[in-house]
């Protein structure tokens, strides 16, 4: 087993850990609890951390689209969606298609 | 079966197409990393947490308790949300365990919005119908990736990655009439800042814990 295999099996073992911890936790709490609702906003706003960092400062491969590609990409989906009462495939598109064309014409 | 196959129906349109992208990606990525096939899909299936993924592939080639430490990191989102979706997740608590594996960032976000729509006991099965839709979708995207790796540009790959931000933010944009999930990305999008200045697997959890904390005790408070 190499290196790499080993670090994927033990990380699949701690992903599974930490959705059953998540799962065992619920299960003892009442629905309203405060913890539930203090775990739904962090995992809420790791989202929006997420979305703004993919934005405005992405590693890897996407660091290589130009930001004002990024951002029309961005602006022309939400428009999109706004635009067409929730059609959100087709604000994908949309937005995907604007990063697209905004990034060949940046270069 | 019926809430089942709405669950799946409703996994193969928007959802399937921002993860298969995403996916697809990162397939062509570990084939580039010189990553065997079958790590690239089980990495997709039993991590199944794009984060968590990058950071694997990124540090798979050096010492073992950094590379699962940081993927851990990167995808420790896994708790609050299953926290947070254990009690949409149908009546019977021990059933509720059917959907362990599943629990990832997109069919999260498409439970957490349409499970409270639903009758209690179509809850669960709409929940596996959707998972295992999406399940599948990333696990061939991901295989379909490895092997076209030679065929997609850099820019391709980019563009293809954006498809997941994207979906998300047209997700969050859907939420942003409900206070709590508001409060919660406004404070969220606010903290981005802060993961700069930490390790990238780290910056995400540091935000995501500031600004939700944040946002509950605001909430709270209101």
């Amino acid at each position: 087993m190499s290196g790499a295999d080993l670090a994927l099996g033990l990380t699949a073992l701690a992903m599974l850990g930490l959705r059953a911890a998540g799962l065992a936790v619920a299960g003892a709490l009442r629905p309203d609890h405060p913890f539930i609702a203090w775990a739904a906003a962090v995992s809420q706003a790791t989202l929006a951390s997420f979305v703004v960092l993919a934005v405005v400062a992405p590693g890897g491969v996407l660091a290589t689209v130009p930001g004002p590609a990024r951002v029309a990409g961005l602006v022309v989906g939400l428009g999109a969606y706004a635009a067409l009462r929730g059609r959100l495939l087709v604000a994908l598109v949309a937005g995907l298609g604007a990063l697209v064309v905004v990034r060949a014409v940046v270069g | 079966m019926i809430p089942f196959r709405t669950g799946l129906r409703a996994a193969l349109g928007a959802p399937a197409l921002a993860m298969g992208a995403t996916f697809l990606a990162f397939g062509a990525a570990s084939a580039e990393a010189n990553l065997a096939f079958g790590w690239a899909l089980a990495a997709s299936l039993l991590v199944y947490g794009m984060a968590g993924q990058v950071v694997l592939l990124q540090l798979a080639g050096g010492p073992v308790a950094g590379a699962v430490l940081g993927a851990t990191a990167a995808n420790a989102r896994f708790f609050p949300m299953a926290v947070a979706i254990a009690p949409w997740l149908g009546p019977h608590r021990a059933r509720r365990w059917l959907a362990l594996p599943f629990i990832a960032i997109t069919p999260w976000a498409a439970g957490m919005r349409h499970l409270p729509l639903r009758d209690p006991a179509a809850r669960l099965p709409w929940f596996l119908g959707f998972a295992l839709a999406s399940w599948v979708a990333a696990a061939a995207a991901t295989a379909l990736g490895h092997g076209l790796a030679p065929h997609l540009d850099a820019a391709l790959r980019a563009a293809l990655l954006f498809a997941n931000p994207l979906y998300f933010a047209l997700l969050m944009a859907a939420e942003l009439r409900v206070p709590a999930p508001r409060r919660a990305m406004l404070l969220g999008a606010a903290a981005a800042p802060l993961a700069l200045w930490l390790p990238p697997a780290w910056g995400l959890l540091a935000a995501g814990l500031i600004g939700g904390t944040a946002a509950w005790a605001w909430g709270r408070r209101a």
